[in-house]
């Protein structure tokens, strides 16, 4: 997995040379960007799956990239939304208040935790939310 | 009261979620906001997304912080994901919000069953 970090580069089309990016990186955010929009949320599910197994990077690698193409991905979409006039301002202040304070603990963990554990933990959490819907729906 | 509390306290638990795995952590808010707090499909997709910036900004200065990742080649990733984020959530906003359960639950079962098919093959591994 590790050996495919070294993808050569190809002929860039403009939308790939535009972000100086691996194409398959902008297909990876692009993928990502799409779900966020569509279904409200970050996008990370499906952009660290895709950054580990496609574009070989390391899980813990894979889990910051995510976090940090989650920031434009859901500004584009809380502008989108909010033209529409959809967000609740006082729901979204009280979850951020916890949230915040909880990132700051969450991605310190992230920063030193096992790599195997990781991995565990990411597909657990997953599959509990699968069943969770899947229950529900 | 009690909601607001019960709104940090969920706050809470997305923002470790969300810091640890590198979601946004929409994928546990927007079931919450809908059942819990009786939101639309649609207004709770759209809170949720403005609840997952805050969040993913933190997170990505603590891990930026300790030396976790590339932020820079994160954010250019991202952007290329805003012309697909726009795109989706135009085309969220069109659809009825049944339909857009149904996509959430399909798509997430989908990545659960990969997730657990891989976690078996690697047991079989032995690694």
């Amino acid at each position: 997995m590790l050996l495919r970090s070294g993808v050569a580069p190809r002929t860039s089309r403009s939308l790939v040379s535009l972000f100086r990016l691996e194409p398959r990186l902008v297909a990876i955010g692009l993928l990502g960007g799409i779900l966020s929009g569509l279904l409200g949320v970050g996008g990370g599910v499906i952009m660290v799956p895709l950054l580990v197994l496609w574009a070989g990077y390391e899980q813990r690698s894979a889990h910051a990239a995510s976090l940090g193409a989650i920031i434009p991905i859901s500004i584009a979409g809380i502008l989108t939304f909010g033209v529409a006039g959809a967000v609740h301002v006082p729901e979204a202040a009280g979850l951020a208040c916890g949230s915040i304070v909880g990132a700051r603990f969450g991605a310190g963990l992230l920063a030193s935790i096992d790599e195997r554990l990781l991995k565990l933990v990411f597909g657990a959490f997953l599959a509990a939310v699968a069943v969770l819907l899947a229950v529900r729906t | 009261m009690a909601l607001a509390v019960a709104l940090v306290g969920f706050g809470v638990v997305t923002g470790v979620a969300s810091g640890l795995l590198g979601v946004g952590g929409g994928i546990m808010m927007v079931p919450f906001l809908t059942l819990a707090v009786g939101l639309s499909q649609h207004a709770a997709e759209a809170t949720s997304l403005l609840v997952v910036l805050p969040t993913a900004i933190v997170g990505s200065v603590v891990l930026r912080r300790r030396g976790v990742g590339d932020l820079g080649i994160a954010l250019r990733v991202g952007l290329a994901g805003s012309l697909g984020g726009a795109g989706g959530a135009a085309l969220a906003l069109s659809l009825p919000g049944h339909t857009l359960r149904v996509v959430f639950a399909a798509f997430l079962g989908l990545v659960g069953l990969k997730l657990v098919h891989d976690a078996l093959r690697r047991e079989e591994a032995g690694t």
